[in-house]
């Protein structure tokens, strides 16, 4: 079932396209020589989808006028404005605007500690993992490790509503704010995961996020989601006026 | 037969005696002016009649020391009691106690034991058993079985004697070893390292004690007071609405609360204007209650004493220690908080009939308002929650004798009545995306609450009617603003359920810890003002958020209690002194996964004991266990004992290090 190369891309591009991504031609070709010639097409555009979706959209993706934010974004003296879109963006920054950044400090610290608290009862995170460490059987550091899992949800976890910092393929950024809640938007989402707005409001030059609007591809960018999480404390309590 | 019987404390002895006997004869026991031999003739059921004796211990008799070679606190290395033979030693001042015990043995063929039932009695009734066995071997030795001493419960115990519990027996055994090496160590280490630079701003400062309850408890002090005294308001911006109809005005909230976005509310409040009409999405009557609080625990009793009767923890137990001595009330240790359902709680709510002051609500109880009280999830299997067991005239009690005996009857009455009723209206609008609500209710029935007062639930304003669907423009909408205000220093209800939850100490011996800590001079209480502003509103609403979840105890009625009686009850509140400080950031900073001032290794040691309890573990594997991670924090300490001597030169001191 060897595919020409042709055929290949451009099925690639139709698939990626659904999903409201445009990848450079560049992009692709690169693409096109990382990957075995024989893999079948479904796993493909599977890690074709991941790897532009790990990317930086700046570099990665082509644009229309009707794809990126018009020029005029910011402005704040327009009232209401649609965006028909489709428009993908990344995720600059996130913040969670119905908590006060002193409490948020108090969580972070608390996790750095090693614990977060249920109810009134603190409890250590280590806890299992060092069990895990002495009991050492494979099955309950499986268990362990799930357990961690749900509780790093727990922790991380953010009421909102929240405020993003947007950025589109030409790289303007714009603020967006979650009106109604939208599924996978939180402080546990990566810095750089890529959203298509589509029929969007823009008031005041802020996008209004609605789950009618908006859809969640995912997806991170590394070296971004680090620098943010390292530096988030500290942003926190700067904008608290802690330090 | 010839049966010796010993309680736990003189005043125990002395009223069961009084229940047992038709005719009591007192004798004197050499040595001791407060211990008495009661003798008397009882028919037990088991055993036929019998001659007794009916005398007591004054709480535990023997205690732990090391030997000479220890004794010294220049003799060895702190470390060195870790394992360090311990000897168990009658106390000088229980010599008499023990003496009489081990004299009345050797008359008797059976030794009844009536300490309280609770784990501490357990150890109390071997140490009793231990003296009894060694005067006369082979006294057949039993245990009786009360949580109350109301005669005929009394006489019910006296007939069914059980044996004692080993395992409880050694699950205190257990702690009584970890406490006694652990506190004499750390005490040692700590005071050894530390007294020089303490003494420099206290020079009376004698011991810098350490327990291993007594850290955990201050952690929590201390760890609100950095919250306190780190905390930043904040602003917020929120959207009022409010609306009249039919001349009633209504005042919404908006279900985001407040946000600390201020373009964001501004946008959001824009957008509302723009949609211009607000709708009504629900607009919903429904049956409501109250609930009628739980069967009273022990921890309940201390948090709504210090809440209501403003008392200490320790207060309220010693008050409701005599009122069970005296028979008025039942043990006031207890875990549960579920009434068995055998007990016959309407010839309790009887009793009370007699009163000035709930006689009537108890007459209306009996008259065919009796409700079987609600089931919570604690049961120690020891004891009934706290009771009234008898009914007594007021004049015969002192003043806080008579508070705490009030609150336990009327709680009492209260649980076995029926709960509240009333209707809540509910109203939600939509005003574009952003939705608002207003709530109403009207109280129907006050039922328990005419007999419990420290309850509060009132009707407010009623709502206009309003349809489904209806459309209106609100007359009033704006923009408001706020700031966060700090959380409130540590008050004794919230250090209590803190502890409660984090497994630091036992009910009964909570309220012990908290005052080990003040005597220590490690906190300080002060009354709350009466005029402090509801103290963390913003914050606390955000905090509740997450669920009780864990344990989730819910105990008192539907939470939300502690909220409500905030606010100037005069309540005391904790506020570490600098050595307190000093202590638990310098222990923080040795290692937060091992730190003596957070709770963990405690929890884990209590725990232990339970499994001991259980039978799951032995008290040798739990000593052993516990020793060897005691040993590594003793040792990270010692190590960076510099971290520690900083801290106290930067608060005990004030001085300003690096």
């Amino acid at each position: 079932m060897a595919q020409s190369q042709p055929n290949l891309a451009s099925d690639l591009l139709a698939h990626l396209s659904t999903k409201g991504l445009s990848p450079t031609p560049t992009w692709l070709t690169t693409f096109l020589t990382t990957v075995r010639p024989n893999t079948p097409i479904a796993a493909l555009k599977q890690t074709a989808l991941f790897r532009i979706l790990a990317s930086d959209i700046k570099e990665t993706t082509t644009f229309t006028p009707s794809s990126v934010f018009p020029p005029d974004i910011q402005d704040g003296t327009i009232k209401d404005r649609n965006l028909p879109g489709p428009l993908l963006v990344q995720v600059l920054d996130v913040e969670d605007i119905g908590t006060s950044r002193w409490s948020q400090v108090e969580a972070i610290e608390a996790q750095e500690r090693g614990e977060f608290t249920r109810g009134r009862e603190i409890i250590r995170v280590t806890d299992e993992a060092d069990q895990a460490q002495q009991g050492a059987t494979q099955a309950a550091n499986a268990r362990n490790r799930q357990q961690q899992q749900q509780q790093q949800p727990g922790e991380q976890k953010s009421w909102g509503p929240h405020k993003l910092l947007l950025q589109d393929a030409r790289g303007a950024v714009v603020y967006g704010i979650e009106l109604v809640k939208v599924d996978k938007i939180g402080l546990d989402m990566h810095i750089g995961a890529k959203l298509v707005l589509q029929n969007a409001t823009v008031a005041r030059g802020v996008v209004m996020l609605e789950p009618a609007t908006v859809t969640f591809l995912g997806g991170k960018i590394d070296d971004l989601y680090t620098a943010w999480k390292e530096g988030r404390k500290d942003r926190l309590k700067a904008a608290a006026g802690m330090t | 037969m010839r049966i010796l019987c010993v309680a736990e404390k003189p005043s125990i002895a002395k009223a069961v005696a009084n229940h047992l006997a038709g005719r009591v004869v007192t004798h004197n026991v050499n040595g001791t002016p407060y211990v008495k031999n009661y003798c008397f003739d009882y028919n037990f059921r088991q055993w036929g009649q019998s001659s007794v004796t009916f005398t007591s211990a004054q709480g535990h008799i023997t205690s732990s020391d090391f030997g000479p070679r220890y004794k010294s606190w220049q003799s060895c290395l702190p470390i060195a009691l870790f394992e360090a033979d311990i000897n168990t030693t009658i106390d000088d001042k229980m010599k008499p106690v023990a003496e009489n015990i081990r004299q009345q043995s050797r008359y008797a063929q059976i030794v009844f034991i009536w300490t309280d039932c609770d784990r501490e009695g357990e150890y109390i009734g071997s140490e009793i058993r231990d003296l009894a066995v060694a005067a006369k071997p082979g006294i057949q030795v039993k245990r009786a079985r009360f949580s109350n001493i109301e005669r005929n419960h009394v006489i019910q115990a006296a007939g069914n004697p059980v044996d004692l519990d080993e395992r409880q027996v050694q699950a205190v055994a257990a702690r009584i070893e970890l406490d006694f090496r652990l506190g004499t160590a750390f005490t040692r280490m700590q005071t050894l390292a530390l007294k020089p630079l303490v003494e420099q701003a206290d020079p009376g400062y004698k011991v810098i004690s350490y327990g291993s309850c007594q850290f955990p408890t201050l952690g929590f002090v201390v760890d609100r007071y950095l919250r306190v005294k780190n905390f930043k308001p904040e602003p917020f911006w929120y959207i009022k609405v409010s609306h009249k109809k039919d001349d009633i005005n209504v005042n919404f909230t908006w279900s985001r609360g407040h946000l600390f976005d201020r373009m964001a509310v501004t946008i959001m409040f824009e957008r509302c204007l723009a949609a211009k009409q607000a709708k009504v999405v629900e607009m919903l009557t429904k049956p409501t209650s109250k609930w009628r609080p739980l069967p009273l625990t022990t921890l309940e009793l201390q948090k709504c004493g210090s809440r209501f009767l403003r008392m200490t923890g320790q207060e309220v137990m010693k008050h409701a220690e005599k009122l069970y001595t005296a028979g008025w009330i039942s043990y006031p240790r207890t875990e549960t908080d579920q009434f068995s359902k055998d007990m016959d709680l309407k010839k309790l709510v009887e009793k009370q009939q007699q009163s000035q002051q709930w006689g009537q609500y108890a007459e209306m109880l009996m008259g065919g308002g009796f409700n079987q009280p609600r089931v919570g999830r604690n049961n120690d299997e020891a004891h009934p929650p706290i009771h009234p067991v008898n009914f007594v005239v007021p004049t015969q009690l002192s003043e806080p004798e008579k508070r705490v005996y009030e609150f336990v009857t009327r709680r009492f009455l209260a649980c076995c009545s029926e709960d509240a009723k009333g209707v809540s209206a509910e109203l939600g609008i939509e005003w574009g995306v952003e939705k608002f609500n207003a709530k109403g209710l009207t109280v129907l029935q006050r039922n328990y609450l005419d007999v419990y007062p420290y309850d509060k639930w009132e009707s407010s304003q009623q709502l206009p009617p309003f349809t489904v669907g209806e459309t209106f423009i609100p007359m009033e909408a704006k923009i408001t603003d706020g700031k966060t205000t700090a959380p409130s220093y540590l008050t004794e209800p919230e250090l209590l359920s803190l502890m409660d939850a984090n497994g630091i100490g036992t009910d009964a011996t909570m309220h012990e810890h908290v005052e080990k800590i003040k005597d220590r001079n490690y906190v300080m209480t002060r009354s709350i003002g009466g005029s402090r502003a509801p103290a963390a509103v913003a914050e606390s609403a955000e905090t509740t958020r997450g669920g009780r979840g864990g344990r989730g105890r819910g105990r008192g009625g539907r939470g939300g209690a502690a909220a409500t009686a905030r606010g100037g009850s005069g309540m005391l509140e904790f506020i570490p002194t600098t050595l307190g400080v000093a202590l638990i950031e310098g222990y923080d900073q040795v290692g937060f996964e091992t730190s003596l001032g957070k709770p963990h290794l405690r929890k884990e040691m209590e725990l232990q004991m339970k499994a001991i309890c259980a039978g799951t573990k032995t008290k040798y594997e739990v000593v052993q266990q516990n020793l060897d991670q005691y040993r590594n924090v003793y040792s990270r300490s010692v190590q960076q004992i510099d971290v520690l001597k900083t801290a106290i030169r930067k608060y005990v001191l004030q001085q300003n290090v690096g």
